[in-house]
C-alpha cells in the first residue's frame, strides 16, 4: 500500500506531460468563459421575466428557471449535444451538427442561468420599490432605472452568492470531456490509453483542480468582499 | 407517435430498472454523506488535534469536481487501499464524499447558530457536554440546517448522473445504452432529462415546504 501511495503523489508522470494537460485546463477556462457570460444575460433577462408585472412573462420565467435548476448537468449536455442538432435541423430542413465546445457552452450557459436568475431576482427584489419610484419621478425610463439604480446595488449584494454559482460552473467544465472537448480530463483519459497509470494521472489531475478551484475562489472572495465593504 | 411507443413505452422496464438503481445509489450515497459530514463536523468542531485534518478533507472533497471525484476514487483507491472492488461502490462512494464535505459545513453553521446562552443553560443544570449536544444543540440544528440537507439530496441526484460514465447501470446508463442501440436519441433523451427534472424538482419542492412547515411550527428563519 505505502508503495502505491508514494506512486500516486509521485508528480513525475503528470509533470511528464504537463504541456499537453495545461492546456486542456484552459479548455476548462474557455468552456467557463464563455457559458458563464451566456448563463449571466439569459439568467438576467429570466430574472427580470420573473419580476415582470405583466402574469405570462412571470409564468414563463418561472417555468424556465424551475427547469433548467432542476436539471442535470450531464444530461443537458449530453441532450444539447445529441438532440438539439436534430431538432433545429428538422427544423430548418437540412443537417446541423454542434461542435462539442457549442454545445458544452450552450448546454451549461442554460443551466446555470436557471441558477443565476434567482440570485439576480433575489437581488431585485431586495432594491426598495421606493428607489424605483424616484427614479420614475425624476423621469427615468424603466431601462435607465434598471441600468442605474438596479444592477448596481444587485449586483453587489449577489456577489458572494454568485461567486458559490461560478464556482460549480467551472466544476461542472470538467463534465465536457464526456461529449471529447479537449478538457483537462479528456487529456488524462487520453495519455491514459498510453501510458495506463490512473494513479498519478488521476491523483494529480484531482490536485491540479483542487489547487486551482481553491486558491482562486478564496482569492476572489477576499477581492470582492474588499470591493463590497468599499463602495458601501 | 410509434417511435414514442417503440423507443420509451416498450423500453419502460428497462428505465424503471435504471430509474431503481439510481434511486438506490443516491440513497447509500446520502446516507454515507449524512455520517460522513457529521463525523467531520464534529472533528473540526471539538477534536483539536484532528482538526487540521479535518479542514483539509472538508476542503478537498468541496473543491474538487465530482467527475474528477468519481473517476479518483474508481481508479485509484482500488490501487492504494484495495477498495472499492465494484463500480456501485465507486459510485456512491464519490458522491457519498462529495457531499460529506458540503454537509460538514452546513451541519457546522446550524451548530454555530445555536445562542451560547443555551449551551450555558444546560451547564448551569447540571447537563453534561454530551447530554446538552444531543438534547439541546443537536436537536435545534438540525432544524435549521434540514432544508439545506433536503438540498443537498437533490445535488447527489444531479451528480449521480455521471456514474453511468463507470458503468453503474443508473437511469442515464439505460438512456445512453438504448441510444447506441437504436440511433435515434430524440425520444429517449427527451423523455430521460424530463424524467430527472421532475425527480429533482419534486425533491426541491419537498424541500421548500419542509423549511416552510419548520418555519411555522418552530418560528424559524430559513436556512
Amino acid at each position: 500500500m505505502s508503495e502505491a501511495l508514494v506512486a500516486a503523489l509521485n508528480p513525475s508522470m503528470f509533470w511528464e506531460y504537463r504541456a499537453v494537460l495545461l492546456q486542456g485546463l484552459a479548455f476548462n477556462g474557455y468552456v467557463f468563459a464563455a457559458a458563464a457570460a451566456l448563463a449571466l444575460s439569459v439568467g438576467l433577462a429570466a430574472a427580470l421575466a420573473r419580476v415582470n408585472r405583466a402574469r405570462p412573462f412571470r409564468w414563463i420565467g418561472t417555468v424556465y428557471v424551475e427547469t433548467f435548476r432542476n436539471a442535470p448537468d450531464y444530461i443537458m449536455v449530453v441532450w444539447v449535444h445529441f438532440v438539439l442538432p436534430l431538432l433545429l435541423g428538422a427544423v430548418l430542413g437540412r443537417r446541423i451538427e454542434f461542435p462539442p465546445f457549442v454545445s458544452a457552452v450552450i448546454a451549461l450557459g442554460f443551466v446555470y442561468s436557471g441558477y443565476f436568475a434567482e440570485t439576480f431576482r433575489a437581488g431585485i427584489q431586495s432594491i426598495p420599490t421606493g428607489q424605483i419610484e424616484a427614479g420614475r419621478a425624476c423621469g427615468m425610463s424603466d431601462r435607465l432605472i434598471l441600468w442605474r439604480i438596479v444592477l448596481p446595488q444587485v449586483v453587489r449584494r449577489m456577489l458572494p452568492e454568485a461567486i458559490n454559482q461560478f464556482v460549480s460552473l467551472f466544476k461542472a467544465t470538467t463534465i465536457v470531456s464526456l461529449i471529447a472537448v479537449p478538457d483537462l480530463m479528456y487529456r488524462v483519459s487520453m495519455v491514459l490509453q498510453q501510458e495506463m497509470k490512473p494513479l498519478p494521472l488521476y491523483t494529480g489531475a484531482a490536485l491540479t483542480y483542487f489547487v486551482v478551484i481553491y486558491l482562486v475562489s478564496s482569492l476572489v472572495r477576499v477581492v470582492s468582499e474588499r470591493w463590497r465593504s468599499k463602495v458601501y | 407517435m410509434g417511435n414514442w411507443e417503440r423507443l420509451v413505452w416498450n423500453q419502460r422496464g428497462v428505465l424503471l430498472q435504471g430509474l431503481a438503481v439510481t434511486v438506490e445509489i443516491c440513497l447509500i450515497a446520502f446516507a454515507v454523506a449524512l455520517l460522513g459530514g457529521l463525523t467531520l463536523c464534529l472533528i473540526r468542531m471539538y477534536v483539536k488535534p484532528l482538526r487540521p485534518l479535518a479542514i483539509v478533507l472538508i476542503e478537498f472533497f468541496r473543491a474538487t469536481p465530482i467527475f474528477v471525484q468519481l473517476m479518483w476514487v474508481t481508479y485509484v483507491w482500488p490501487e492504494v487501499f484495495g477498495w472499492p472492488d465494484a463500480f456501485f461502490t465507486a459510485g456512491w462512494v464519490a458522491l457519498g464524499l462529495q457531499s460529506s464535505g458540503y454537509l460538514a459545513e452546513t451541519l457546522r453553521a446550524g451548530i454555530e447558530a445555536v445562542p451560547r446562552g443555551h449551551r450555558e443553560a444546560g451547564y448551569s443544570v447540571g447537563m453534561s457536554p454530551v447530554m446538552v449536544f444531543v438534547r439541546i444543540v443537536a436537536p435545534q440544528a438540525l432544524l435549521t440546517v434540514a432544508p439545506s440537507i433536503v438540498n443537498q439530496f437533490t445535488v447527489i441526484v444531479k451528480s449521480s448522473t455521471l456514474v453511468s460514465v463507470i458503468t453503474v447501470q443508473d437511469l442515464m446508463f439505460q438512456a445512453l445504452k438504448l441510444v447506441n442501440v437504436w440511433y435515434e436519441p430524440i425520444e429517449i433523451l427527451t423523455v430521460v432529462a424530463i424524467l430527472y427534472i421532475l425527480f429533482v424538482f419534486s425533491l426541491s419542492q419537498a424541500g421548500k415546504s419542509l423549511a416552510d412547515l419548520l418555519r411555522r411550527r418552530y418560528g424559524l428563519a430559513a436556512a
